[in-house]
């Protein structure tokens, strides 16, 4: 079934709002920055897309929760439904949860007590939510998550849900992608050279509805979402696997490849991942007449993790609702492995997009890929 | 979802009493159409016990109870945290007894149409400080690599799939108190809405210096290592193959008091054989006409524990094993802030 995405909401290193956010990449904006959250004598890596919100040398808790709570207010105040919210079903997809406030409790800097480590208590006390479900699933958290939407409403359980996605950095996953990662100069996805993964930060709502209000208030429709697991290696992505959760996106909204005209991709930047994701669309799309357009914008808003897919999804949505595609940014020289496909970088493309397909690919083999349809303004 | 809705995820025949027009249209009801959740299989990994029929007793270490030090060894379990590893022994545990393994211990169910659903609050917080201790005394390059996954919650339910090669979705519920309650919620989600035919349900926390400092924090007693799995399973799809229900998934409902959260679970489930909640649980019960019997797991496996709702869920089963009567009505704690959840667990009646 087809639902109407209604209201969103996002903040990243970027831009504090979506509208914000999609003019800035268009315009090859990097939210990347030195790290002065934490102290970075321990680490070969000193850069990220962190929110600045922050002066520097201090960190303070419960930042995730913060985020998430701007992002969902900015989607019920966009979906006009703030004030009747609270029964609504809330799904939170999150990498780290509220780990960086238990790392600062470790380092004995700031108390922890057990109701922050998920997000209900906070959404309770800002919304009145009652219904609030804190998934932890990775990088494919919110993408996932908002499949699970999409299944309550078309199954008659819900009628409006809001989906939403968060994440800050936090030391001890900076120091394991420090420990294993040649420590890139910036994210370059699709790029000959990239070295890998840079964390950012953000969090990302929208409210989904069923469709067939007396209101024309849709910011774009959510078609689809394919979900499956690779079962296969802890961090590595498993081509085969993620190809098998786009055929079921694909399945679920009821389209065949050639409909789709714009990919964002999870492109993380690491040699595996954009290898792999390179694989996909040349099997998925080795067929079309025309290749979809092909953009990633972890290159300027860093991994925003959990929210990462739901952030691309608005992006998307922003794309196809103004007809301008961002590009990928710190792409000079494109990877053997995408040869043929027709990436946007350099700089933002004028286009019309009716269709858009959202890749989201987590560690421990956790696939979500959603297709969803433009509006035009 | 919501209190108001929970009937339209009845199982078993329950009565569709309040239902509104919209809800009893829906091809995935109860009784008739829709899809009944059983539980087929039960497994636990918790240090001491020696299977689910121990949770209807006092907690005691039984010598030849699960010993963590000497069960979470071995070729399989390398490289993989201490929850993952409690994970994949009940796991294992209720895959075995639902009848899905094979002699080699390869799992013979449908991989695709089998989801894996966790809940865990503490189970990656040894990963998370250890690797702030090594960082601060060895910088970045003392970490081991092979502690990545582990950074992210989610590894516990990534290591279960590998484990046995589930495809199907794949989530890990961090949700509090009601955490464990709230995954076999989702299970059954999962299987009304056609995702999957089967769902590995885990809930797990480990017993580190880590979780213990967090816990004393808190005012909560140390917990033991303690994992408990379920199989929760399509009733059309157990009937395909032979399996028989252990239990019936019935009721399940969210609010901000334990007591509504309860009242809404148990409505149209019939008389109650046992409470699985803490003892003041009961005084927030209204209407049952002679008192059940309470079991209050909390006590030993922690209020906090994303563990505890899973923990519910076997003791019912093994309540209903035992051929005790009436139906098994489990409560998260109540905790100041936080919402409660409660889920009513049917007895496998024909």
């Amino acid at each position: 079934m087809t639902l109407d995405i209604t209201g969103m909401g996002a903040v990243a290193a970027v831009g504090s709002t979506p509208e914000e956010i999609h003019q800035r990449l268009c315009q090859g904006r990097l939210g990347l920055a030195e790290v002065t959250a934490f102290d970075t004598s321990g680490f070969r890596q000193k850069h990220a897309y962190p929110i600045t919100d922050q002066p520097p040398g201090s960190d303070v808790p419960m930042r995730a929760s913060g985020f998430l709570h701007a992002a969902v207010r900015q989607a019920l105040t966009d979906a006009g439904i703030a004030d009747r919210a609270a029964t609504c079903p809330v799904l939170v997809g999150t990498t780290h949860r509220e780990q960086r406030s238990v790392e600062l409790w470790w380092r004995g800097r700031h108390p922890v007590r057990f109701p922050d480590l998920n997000f209900d208590a906070g959404l309770r006390a800002e919304f009145g939510f009652t219904d609030t479900h804190t998934f932890a699933n990775a990088c494919s958290a919110s993408l996932t998550m908002l499949g699970m939407a999409q299944d309550l409403i078309e199954h008659g359980l819900a009628d409006t849900v809001v989906v939403a996605g968060t994440d800050v950095m936090t030391e001890s996953t900076f120091g394991a992608f420090d420990r294993i990662q040649n420590v890139p100069d910036q994210v370059r996805p699709f790029d000959g050279s990239r070295r890998g993964m840079m964390m950012g930060e953000g969090a990302v709502a929208v409210v989904l509805e069923r469709p067939g209000g007396d209101r024309d208030r849709a910011r774009a429709r959510l078609r689809g979402v394919g979900v499956n697991c690779d079962a296969a290696h802890a961090t590595a992505p498993d081509a085969a696997s993620v190809e098998a959760a786009v055929q079921q996106a694909h399945q679920r909204a009821g389209i065949t490849a050639d409909e789709v005209g714009l990919v964002m991709l999870h492109g993380t930047g690491t040699v595996l991942n954009d290898q792999a994701e390179a694989a996909v669309l040349h099997s998925v799309f080795g067929r079309v007449a025309r290749q979809p357009m092909v953009t990633g914008i972890k290159s300027m808003t860093g991994h925003t993790l959990g929210g990462s897919g739901l952030l691309s999804l608005i992006v998307a949505a922003q794309s196809m609702r103004h007809g301008l595609v961002p590009p990928t940014a710190g792409l000079d020289e494109l990877m053997p492995e995408a040869e043929g496909l027709d990436l946007v970088y350099g700089e933002a493309r004028a286009a019309d997009v009716a269709l858009a397909q959202v890749h989201s690919i987590g560690m421990g083999g956790l696939n979500a890929i959603a297709i969803v349809e433009g509006v035009t303004s | 979802m919501t209190v108001e809705r929970r009937s339209s995820f009845e199982g078993g025949g329950g009565r569709r009493a309040g239902m509104t027009t919209a809800e009893r249209s829906s091809p995935f009801e109860g009784g008739g159409g829709g899809r009944t959740a059983w539980i087929t299989g039960v497994g636990l990994a918790v240090d001491g016990l020696r299977g689910a029929a121990d949770l209807l007793a006092e907690y005691t270490r039984h010598p030849d109870g699960f010993d963590p030090r000497t069960a979470l060894t071995g070729r399989e379990m390398r490289h993989r945290d201490r929850a993952s590893r409690l994970a994949l022994r009940s796991a294992g545990a209720a895959l075995r007894d639902a009848g899905l393994l094979s002699d080699d211990g390869g799992y013979h169910g449908p991989a695709r149409r089998t989801a894996v659903v966790v809940s865990s609050n503490l189970g990656n917080l040894d990963t998370v400080c250890s690797f702030l201790d090594t960082i601060d005394q060895e910088t970045s390059k003392g970490l081991k690599a092979t502690g990545l996954p582990h950074t992210s919650s989610n590894s516990i339910a990534g290591w279960v799939a590998i484990g046995y090669g589930l495809t199907g979705p794949n989530l890990t519920l961090c949700n509090g108190p009601s955490s464990g309650l709230d995954a076999l919620h989702w299970a059954r989600i999962l299987l009304v809405t056609g995702r999957a035919d089967l769902v590995l349900v885990t809930g797990v926390e480990p017993d580190n210096e880590y979780t213990a400092r967090l816990l004393a924090d808190e005012g909560e007693r140390r917990w033991p290592d303690s994992a408990a799995s379920v199989v929760v399973e399509a009733a059309e799809h157990a009937d395909s193959r032979g399996a028989r229900a252990r239990s019936v998934l019935h009721g399940y409902a969210r609010a901000a008091d334990v007591g509504a959260a309860m009242t809404a679970a148990a409505e149209g489930g019939g008389p109650l054989g046992l409470l699985a909640a803490e003892h003041s649980a009961l005084d927030a019960l209204p209407g049952a006409a002679t008192a059940p019997a309470v079991t209050d797991l909390s006590r030993w496996a922690g209020r906090q524990s994303g563990a505890l709702g899973v923990l519910q869920a076997a003791a019912a089963v093994a309540h209903f094993d035992r051929g005790a009567d009436g139906a098994v009505l489990a409560a998260s704690c109540r905790l100041p802030g936080g919402t409660a959840a409660a889920l009513l667990c049917a007895a496998p009646t024909s």
